[in-house]
């Protein structure tokens, strides 16, 4: 099978810039070689009837055609090196520490603020920041529990973090699937690579759930907006692979500020809700009035410390683009170290000046809303009409505020089978970080692909895909 | 575990018993519909339509009963609650609902009939055809029984979804028996040859034919199958078996103050274990069946009172 080779000034995790295989690929690049067109196809189509079979399917919103539609599966791996692990590894470590201490200290002495090191008005005047956040106080003075870290590799070979989600980050179960299916497809990969097993995470994150709580025992629940809800598939999945049980809002009821699911036998306490439904919706008496997914008076008892929920509720502040450019500070603030992955530059239209560059350097700069998240509402500038750069300057000038710019990376690609055969496209990568008495992680995340040609977009709902992701134990191999 | 688990297991169940039932009712009415004079074809292809209680629904819809419009109708119309369709679209709704309480191996099966079935549909079902999708979904419901049987747990969840099993068939069996006993007993006035294939459709309709040669050995008499059908504590798909579970089920079943579905369940199972045909025969096999069936549907909305009552 002929492998396409990447376009020059791109890093590719396969080849390197002499188009040469790196060192610890050479199997997989054996594995490709030595196979057989045919025989692909054939496990490709497999596979799709496996993850139908599976019931792995995500919705897409907005879309009526788009009900149970599967996330493209893409047969060769991505391979990181165990020395690009390592340092990744250390690097989130300390990334994540540093965000949970940030958001304990807004929520409570707003030493980075006293400290000059974030303007008040940034942090207060968000409208992710929880005013009745202030003075909670939360077991292990932990907020995320559960964070994914979104990264890239730029053409400097470097790691990137793009961004940090704080609130409900998804796509773990696809993580876990996707090492299953290629276990099953191709088991004698696996018996000549050391690759990194991640089958344990359902126990991590079980362990980092009941590590919440202060209780001896605690009872944990999963609290998903239910089945047609575009993640249900992975509610279901951790909710089984963790033995705990799979509720609904109407499943919850609070009585004299604590919680309880509504059982067979009659109300049994619930100490964690590992949620899956955003803050606003979670009680209708204290966010939105006319949410039917959340529990009235959750928030109570929330306030009371009567039930912890993971993650906790005004993450969303750190995880905010506004507050991203300053990560890099927040290390230096409450560890004294130096960050260990890098930040991409932002430039933050609130800025005057940073505004000006931005609207001077349009065509050249990624542009994303402060807020958003999915892919949804964003200018890349390269590839952008005219029409388009004109819609955003207008949106700049109005609201500076909602928005920040990037330079444009280049993603690094990495061999991927699609129509034309096996060619370049590119990924991103994202590590589950789980905070407990200690941090823990399985080696590698859920590596996203962006299958269209050229494109930098890998969001499952604007055509991305997914790959296995394997670290591997040694690179000697 | 949740109430709404237990109610969604429960459900989930009944729908793939009732689906497996339907397809035997159909199965046994078009290959009888080949056996019978013209004037009696009719009547058996209407027993699936009293069976499942949608007789004068089908009128609405369809001008006739024909094998086709029946295949339609109970089979594949979508648009039809109580078509086999239907039946596996709600199991699996309701099987997606308790994704954390289904092993893999069940949830798979149950949703690789629905993907099935989907195709099958879009391909069409004739009469030439029908028998083998039949097959194919009584194989469906044996697979879904022996998934649960050889990985589930057996705690709660479990016997929530065999309360839904077998409450569904202790139901059909009471119903087919019922219509299908009174045919057959009106044959054998009638006609000796006539009669042994109203006797075989009863007994085949619920898998009991062989069960039937096996125990009594000698030629078809309503007395015997009356018999076995109820009271056989053999026979999977007797009432007397189907209660047996029930009442042991609700035993094992963790439950706080509630109590008043396991009394019912085990005075009515009582009455069958120390009943005989004599009083069968004494009250009617007929409303001997109708208070019965009263029963057992008290018995399954007890079930939903006591454990799943929260959310009604």
């Amino acid at each position: 099978m002929l492998i396409e080779t990447p376009d020059a000034g791109l890093f590719d995790e396969l080849f390197d810039e002499g188009n040469r295989v790196r060192p610890h690929c050479r199997m997989l690049e054996n594995w490709l070689l030595e196979s057989d067109e045919n025989l692909i196809a054939e496990k490709r189509r497999e596979a799709d009837v496996l993850f139908q079979r599976l019931g792995i399917t995500f919705n897409v919103y907005g879309e009526d055609q788009g009900a149970d539609r599967l996330i493209p599966f893409d047969l060769i791996p991505r391979v990181i090196s165990a020395s690009d692990w390592h340092k990744l590894q250390a690097g989130l470590r300390q990334r994540v520490t540093a965000l949970n201490r940030f958001l304990h200290d807004i929520y409570h002495n707003y030493e980075i603020v006293k400290a000059g090191v974030i303007s008040a008005e940034q942090v207060f005047a968000n409208s992710q920041y929880q005013p009745g956040m202030q003075n909670l106080k939360l077991p292990r003075n932990l907020y995320s529990h559960i964070a994914g870290i979104d990264l890239i590799r730029n053409n400097d070979g470097d790691f990137y973090v793009l961004e940090d989600n704080l609130r409900c980050p998804s796509g773990v179960s696809y993580m876990l699937e996707n090492r299953r299916m290629m276990m099953r497809l191709f088991p004698e990969l696996f018996a000549h690579s050391p690759v990194a097993p991640v089958e344990h995470y359902p126990n991590l994150l079980g362990e980092t759930l009941r590590a919440a709580s202060l209780q001896a025992n605690p009872t944990v629940v999963v609290l998903t907006p239910g089945r047609f809800n575009s993640a249900y598939f992975e509610h279901a999945f951790l909710a089984r692979q963790m033995g705990v049980e799979l509720v609904e809002g109407a499943d919850l009821f609070v009585h004299q500020n604590r919680v309880y699911m509504k059982t067979t036998v009659g109300p049994q306490q619930v100490d964690v809700i590992y949620r899956r439904v955003d803050d606003d919706f979670l009680d209708p008496l204290a966010g939105n009035p006319s949410s039917m997914l959340g529990v009235p008076g959750l928030y109570a008892a929330y306030r009371t410390g009567n039930v912890v929920l993971a993650n906790a509720m005004g993450t969303g502040i750190a995880d905010d683009k506004s507050i991203y450019p300053y990560v890099p500070d927040m290390i230096r603030f409450y560890l004294s170290e130096e960050p260990i992955l890098k930040n991409v530059p932002t430039w933050q239209c609130r800025k005057k000046k940073d505004l000006q560059y931005v609207l001077d350097h349009l065509p050249e700069l990624v542009v994303k809303e402060a807020q958003g998240a999915g892919g949804y509402g964003m200018l890349i500038g390269p590839k952008a009409s005219k029409k388009e750069l004109e819609t955003f300057r207008g949106l700049l000038k109005a609201h500076p505020e909602d928005y920040i710019a990037q330079p444009t990376l280049s993603l690094s690609t990495c061999p991927t089978f699609v129509d034309e055969g096996v060619a370049p496209r590119h990924l991103d990568l994202r590590p589950f970080v789980l905070s407990g008495k200690k941090i823990q992680m399985v080696p590698g995340g859920l590596t996203r692909v962006a299958l269209k040609k050229g494109s930098l977009v890998v969001n499952s709902s604007q055509g991305g895909g997914t790959k296995d992701t394997w670290v591997l134990e040694d690179d000697l191999c | 575990m949740l109430s709404r688990a237990a109610s969604s297991l429960f459900w989930m169940a009944r729908y793939l018993e009732r689906a497996e039932s339907q397809a035997r009712q159909l199965d046994v009415s078009l290959n009888m519909a080949l056996i019978d004079v013209p004037e009696d074809r009719t009547e058996q292809l209407s027993v699936p339509l009293l069976v499942s209680g949608t007789f004068d629904d089908f009128f609405q819809h369809h001008d006739e009963i024909t094998p086709q419009n029946l295949i339609n109708f109970l089979l594949l119309d979508d648009q039809h609650p109580a078509s086999v369709f239907n039946y596996i679209r709600n199991a699996r709704d309701n099987a997606l609902h308790v994704r954390g309480n289904l092993s893999a191996d069940v949830w798979e099966t149950i949703n690789r009939a629905w993907l099935d079935l989907r195709v099958l549909q879009q391909e069409g079902v004739t009469e030439s055809n029908a028998s083998s999708v039949f097959d194919w979904i009584r194989e469906r419901s044996h697979m879904f029984r022996g998934a649960a049987y050889g990985t589930l747990l057996r705690n709660d969840a479990f016997h929530f979804l065999r309360l839904g099993t077998i409450i569904e068939r202790a139901d059909t069996t009471a119903r087919v028996l019922d219509i299908r006993h009174v045919m057959a007993t009106r044959a054998m006035e009638e006609q000796a040859t006539q009669s042994f294939f109203e006797w075989t459709a009863l007994l085949n309709s619920l898998a009991a034919f062989e069960a039937y040669q096996n125990t009594y050995g000698h030629s078809l008499d309503p007395s015997s199958v009356a018999e076995l059908l109820v009271l056989s504590h053999q026979l999977p798909r007797s009432l007397h078996s189907c209660l047996e579970e029930i009442a042991g089920l609700l035993d094992r079943v963790e439950s706080g103050s509630a109590q008043r579905a396991r009394r019912m369940a085990s005075s009515l199972y009582a009455n069958i274990r120390f009943g005989d045909t004599d009083y069968i025969e004494e009250r009617g096999l007929h409303n001997y069946l109708v208070d019965f069936l009263a029963r057992i549907q008290r018995i399954a909305g007890q079930i939903q009172k006591d454990y799943m009552g929260w959310h009604q």
